[in-house]
């Protein structure tokens, strides 16, 4: 049969454009931080992705979902047939001698989709410190030895071939601890209370003594005028009345 | 004279009752200072840790300068009724001495105050909470006291941090060499706990999930107090003292006035 003359490049282009689909469809899921307001969200070692509910629906429950962590100069070589578990992969060579490491495997079935509404559903990077320098668990979800920047993504092994992966995520930096010195002066200011409160006090202080200067001087001179001459008598002149008094402007009338 | 008898007489009066007055002030000021030096929010060992507890030193002054108001108002009373030149020579004079020492109780208040700001308190949390290697036996009681106080405060008032928990994120601290981050983010006692004093749920706690540890700082819990104990302190004596420059005035005019 005479075949169409476009068939022979239309078809291996089909099959191309089919191929990049089916690698594209699984990678539409990006990798988040939480979405849920958590303190904890970042810290100094340790960072909190959102669970990949509903990202790998292509995929049959069986498969094993890994986390993969790595620098992000590690990811444009990335190979996703390294197994996990080797010492490519280990976390205590984390990022010196391997730039990716691979951790949290669980099987699909604990990320069931859809995703109940109202639960927090997270994965902590970072909270087992037990295993962190034991070279015998080499997929130990120890803590971030630095603030980063790292990507992340999800692979889908069934066995030990990838069969699914979701994207690159965004790079994550955590935060980085200040020393206490930078802390600013911790003297605080005059505030205008205590500048009221003293000037005034020290006014009233000041014209009291001033008081007590001028109370002895003048009794000081008064002691000094009286000392020339003997001390009179204890003599008030009082007011007396007597009826004589006030009777003869009463007989006068 | 008989004008200066006037004047004295109308002058008793008023003298007398200014000093019923500062005695009873003095009383007041006395029990006040003593509520505050026994330290009833127990943040004593914060203050002692920063190396200066002005404060208390005012509080202290306050209850002897109460107490000797007390005493002169008494003094000023009978030498005003009886009109003794040598009795209120002697009030005026002691009654400055105490004057003066209550003016330096009440600067001291009002500037130590000033120096309480959240910085200061951030800066020692992060130095001394669970720090376990002490120089000598002082810096190990400040430390302890400091951490004690601090747990203590944080079980209390369900708060954690001097301005939250960031806090421990944001500074490295004496604590973080000590507890890992993963573990640690924070303190335990910044979660959230149940009647036993454990945590009600660690993980929840560690992530930082609401409901399951303290997201608020403990800064107005320090502050409240000792910000009512600098104003107390301070801010009455201002006003015993206005009132005793009256007093002390109208005495002084009055002793000018007795006849010899």
């Amino acid at each position: 049969r005479p075949r169409h003359p476009g068939t022979r490049t239309m078809l291996p282009l089909l099959l191309l454009l089919l191929a990049t689909a089916h690698s594209l469809a699984d990678k539409e899921y990006v990798p988040t931080l939480a979405t849920s307001p958590l303190g904890g969200l970042k810290t100094t070692s340790t960072f909190v992705l959102e669970q990949p509910r509903c990202a790998f629906t292509k995929v049959q429950s069986d498969a094993v979902i890994w986390l993969v962590v790595a620098v992000p100069e590690a990811v444009a070589n990335f190979s996703n047939s390294v197994e996990p578990g080797t010492p490519e992969r280990a976390f205590q060579g984390f990022p010196d001698s391997t730039p990716a490491y691979m951790t949290l495997n669980t099987t699909l079935l604990n990320y069931p989709c859809p995703k109940p509404p109202g639960e927090i559903t997270v994965l902590r990077v970072g909270s087992e410190t037990s295993c962190a320098t034991d070279k015998t668990r080499p997929t130990c979800n120890g803590p971030l030895p630095g603030p980063g920047p790292y990507r992340v993504k999800f692979l889908a092994l069934k066995g030990s071939k990838p069969v699914a992966e979701t994207a690159w995520s965004k790079p994550i930096t955590l935060k980085t601890a200040l020393p206490p010195s930078s802390i600013p002066a911790t003297g605080g200011g005059r505030s205008t209370g205590m500048i009221a409160l003293t000037s005034i006090l020290s006014i009233l202080f000041a014209v009291l003594l001033a008081g007590l200067v001028a109370m002895l001087f003048f009794w000081g001179s008064h002691a000094r005028g009286s000392g020339t001459f003997s001390k009179p008598e204890a003599v008030t002149v009082r007011r007396y009345n007597t009826h004589h008094v006030y009777d003869q402007p009463a007989a006068r009338l | 004279m008989a004008k200066s008898d006037d004047d004295i007489c109308i002058l008793q009066g008023p003298l007398v009752f200014g000093n019923v007055v500062i005695g009873m002030c003095g009383i007041a000021l006395t029990a006040e200072c003593i509520f505050f030096v026994s330290d009833p929010h127990g943040l004593y060992p914060l203050l002692e840790a920063t190396e200066n507890n002005d404060i208390y030193a005012a509080a202290w002054i306050g209850i002897f300068v109460g107490f000797a108001l007390f005493a002169l108002s008494i003094l000023g009373i009978v030498g005003v009724i009886k009109s003794n030149r040598t009795l209120l020579l002697v009030y005026i004079i002691l009654m400055l001495i105490t004057y003066a020492f209550e003016m330096a109780s009440c600067i001291t208040a009002a500037t130590h105050q000033d120096f309480l700001t959240p910085n200061l308190f951030l800066k020692q949390m992060l130095e001394r909470y669970q720090k376990s290697d002490t120089v000598n036996n002082n810096e190990r009681w400040m430390t302890e006291g400091v951490t004690k106080t601090w747990d203590k405060l944080m079980l209390q008032n369900q708060c954690c941090g001097v301005r939250g928990p960031s806090d421990w994120q944001e500074y490295m601290s004496t604590f973080r060499t000590t507890h890992s981050d993963a573990d640690f983010p924070w303190p335990r006692n910044c979660c959230v706990m149940d009647a036993q004093g454990s945590p009600v749920n660690l993980d929840g706690c560690k992530l930082g999930v609401p409901g399951y540890y303290n997201s608020n700082g403990c800064y107005d819990a320090i502050s409240g107090p000792m910000n009512t104990h600098a104003w107390g302190v301070a801010w009455f004596g201002f006003a015993i003292l206005c009132w005793t420059f009256c007093v002390l005035f109208g005495t002084m005019f009055y002793w000018s006035r007795i006849e010899y």
